[in-house]
């Protein structure tokens, strides 16, 4: 089965052949994969080379904590891969940007108010939560629309604060 | 003497304290919100009482309710830990008219040195050396502070005259940006603190934070058992401590003198217990006073390593009415010793707090290394408390073996569920800024970017690619087996109907 996994914008293409072997950039490895016990670990011997990693599913990626650093992998067959991209460009951004809460918390301020013309980079809101506040900014300019929380409110994770257009 | 304690605090202060109190044979009493009902400190003491909802307000800053509960179950001391109840002198006296001792200084102590503004005037009264500022009065009002701050000089700081952990403070740069920067601090301070009121001190540039922690008895004993560094901080958080201090080194003179200076800071106050005092140190060598924590420290650890002094057993001995076990003259440094704060944040995206539930942990052991930590797989961080979910705290015969080995444990160390600063960490022990000792406040924040840290660190994509793709061809195979699995069972029910009808 052919393989393609993206990690930080860099494709790999990976076969599987069996069990015990890969095929990548085109020469055949032989890999030794296990599990270990009922954890999201695994132990990879390549070429003589020891490697373990915690690897878990988060969205439609695989994480992989490997030597005391993070990577976000993504795994697609390769046909899946090409169909998907036959289907076209991704769509454009969409005219509107959805503030949303990146953590539960205490909304302590909202910086600015509906219609109002906001820079790249300006507050929009302050969120409190383990016990600091976190100044929540405008990822692009735009006009501010539907504020929909007010100051004191407590919000969950990813609820929409506010809107800009 | 007392033989039951309660330990009014949680997390990982709550464990490191109640294993000091099993060692001494102490009976231990846990308190609890009702968000950390499973949590370590609760399971670890001999009891443990409810105290209200998850915010703090409702449960771990419920005085009343804590005295209310050692009264109850027959504990006569307790111990505050750091942050919610330390440094609030009117529990420290509530806990004494209720006839419990209080582990940590005495009531007017706390209150001296919890006012910014008059500990700075107390401290400068016994020939302590204090960073200039707004002298005098507290309680000035914007316009004062506004007239005062050209006398100083920019830049400046706005502080909480009741702050600390750099809560309510802002740095100025100009009168013109002061005004709004004034409102942000009061606000801040109104609400970590309840009191508004704010205090000005000039920047010092490239500033070393140094600190000395104090033991002090109820006999007048006061000793110092050497200085740890904290300058790596972010947002006047600290990240990471050290001790000795690379800054200090070898100058023994140095050292001495501020070693002095903080016993006569906190003699200036008649201080019981155990505290640190904190300095700041421009790049001459002079030294300020920048305040005094009368409480025990998240970074006390590092102390313990090279000293080999357990300081919470110390505090309980001393709160027992006995003389410290050590005099000035009998404490040894032995190496070095790194502590890196644990946070659930995400170093790639400007340390934001990271919530969520911790699946897995592997912990890092061996030699010279300890963890004191109060989460587990399954434990929930939750919005209501710090971001601090451990300490890892490496020792070294030298600085640079402590380097190493912290290397080696952070590498080691995988938490799993949320995200934490162990990259922020593994960069800085690569740095040759930190190795060489080349750093002060501003480092994080003026200085510091983790992608540029990590652009030259060896990295495994094809590794970490290879792996997810053999994990994801191996889910793939088993779906596939279930869904084959499922089309023979239909057609061997077929197969055993037909038979069933054969046989009628």
């Amino acid at each position: 089965m052919k393989y393609i996994a993206t990690v930080n914008g860099n494709e790999y293409p990976v076969e599987v052949i069996d069990e015990r072997h890969i095929r990548l950039n085109g020469a055949v490895q032989e890999v030794d994969f296990v599990a270990i016990g009922n954890q999201p670990v695994y132990s990879l011997i390549i070429d003589g080379k020891s490697y373990e990693a915690y690897i878990y599913p988060e969205g439609d990626a695989w994480q992989v904590l490997l030597i005391g650093q993070q990577y976000e992998v993504r795994v697609e067959e390769e046909r899946e891969k090409r169909l998907s991209r036959a289907a076209g460009a991704p769509i454009a951004e969409t005219g509107e940007f959805h503030l949303k809460a990146p953590m539960p918390g205490l909304i302590v301020s909202i910086a600015v108010q509906e219609g109002e013309e906001v820079k790249k980079g300006q507050v929009l809101a302050i969120l409190e939560s383990m016990k600091m506040q976190n100044e929540l900014r405008s990822p692009r300019p735009g006009k501010v629309t539907r504020i929909r929380v007010r100051v004191g409110e407590s919000v969950e994770q990813k609820q929409t604060l506010l809107s800009v257009i | 003497m007392f033989t039951k304690i309660l330990i009014a605090n949680r997390g990982e202060i709550a464990v490191r304290i109640l294993r000091a109190c099993r060692e001494l044979g102490l009976e231990t009493v846990a308190v609890y919100s009702e968000a950390d009902r499973q949590s370590l400190h609760v399971r670890y003491a001999d009891e443990a009482y409810l105290l209200g909802p998850a915010p703090a307000r409702d449960s771990y800053l419920r005085g009343d309710k804590i005295i209310d509960i050692a009264r109850k179950c027959g504990a006569t001391a307790i111990h505050p830990g750091y942050g919610f109840l330390a440094e609030r002198a009117d529990f420290a006296a509530a806990c004494a008219e209720a006839g419990l001792a209080f582990v940590g200084p005495r009531p007017e102590s706390i209150a001296a040195m919890g006012d910014k503004v008059r500990a700075r005037q107390t401290v400068a009264r016994a020939g302590v050396p204090v960073v200039p500022g707004t002298e005098g009065a507290s309680g000035l009002r914007d316009e004062e502070l506004l007239a005062l701050a050209p006398q100083i000089g920019f830049p400046l700081l706005i502080k909480a005259a009741a702050g600390g952990g750099g809560k309510g403070m802002r740095e100025v740069n100009s009168l013109e940006e002061m005004p709004s920067l004034l409102q942000a601090a009061r606000r801040e301070a109104e609400a970590s603190f309840g009191d508004g009121n704010v205090y000005l001190e000039k920047l010092v540039e490239g500033a070393r934070h140094i600190e000395f922690q104090i033991l002090a008895d109820h006999h007048g004993n006061i000793i110092h058992l050497g200085e740890r560094e904290c300058s790596l901080q972010r947002r006047h958080q600290k990240l990471l401590e050290e001790a000795p201090s690379p800054f200090l080194g070898d100058n023994e003179d140095l050292r001495a003198r501020m070693g002095k200076m903080a016993v006569e800071a906190a003699r200036a106050v008649a201080y019981c217990n155990a505290g640190t005092v904190e300095f700041l140190v421009d790049k001459d060598g002079n030294f300020f006073f920048l305040e005094m924590n009368t409480r025990l420290q998240v970074e006390h650890p590092v102390t313990e390593m090279i000293t080999g002094i357990d300081i919470v057993a110390e505090q309980v001995r001393i709160a027992r009415g006995r003389q410290l076990s050590y005099r000035q003259e009998e404490v040894r440094r032995i190496g070095a010793a790194i502590e890196c704060r644990i946070n659930a944040e995400n170093p790639y995206e400007d340390f934001m707090p990271s919530t969520g539930v911790i699946t897995h942990i592997l912990a890092p052991t061996g030699p010279g290394v300890r963890i004191d930590t109060g989460v587990y797989p399954g434990f929930e961080i939750t919005p209501y408390y710090d971001p601090m979910i451990a300490k890892l705290i490496v020792w070294g015969e030298t600085r640079g073996q402590a380097i190493l080995r912290t290397r080696r444990a952070l590498e080691e160390y995988k938490i799993v569920g949320v995200h934490t600063n162990i990259p922020f960490h593994q960069t800085m022990m690569d740095s040759h800024r930190f190795m060489g000792g080349q750093y002060d406040t501003r480092f994080v924040e003026e200085r510091y970017s983790i992608h540029e840290a990590e652009e030259n660190r060896e990295t495994y994509p094809h590794i970490a690619a290879i792996m997810a793709t053999l994990v994801a061809h191996q889910q793939m195979e088993k779906r596939a087996q279930v869904v084959r699995r499922n089309e023979r069972d239909t057609s061997n029910w077929k197969w055993f109907g037909r038979w069933e009808r054969m046989r009628g």
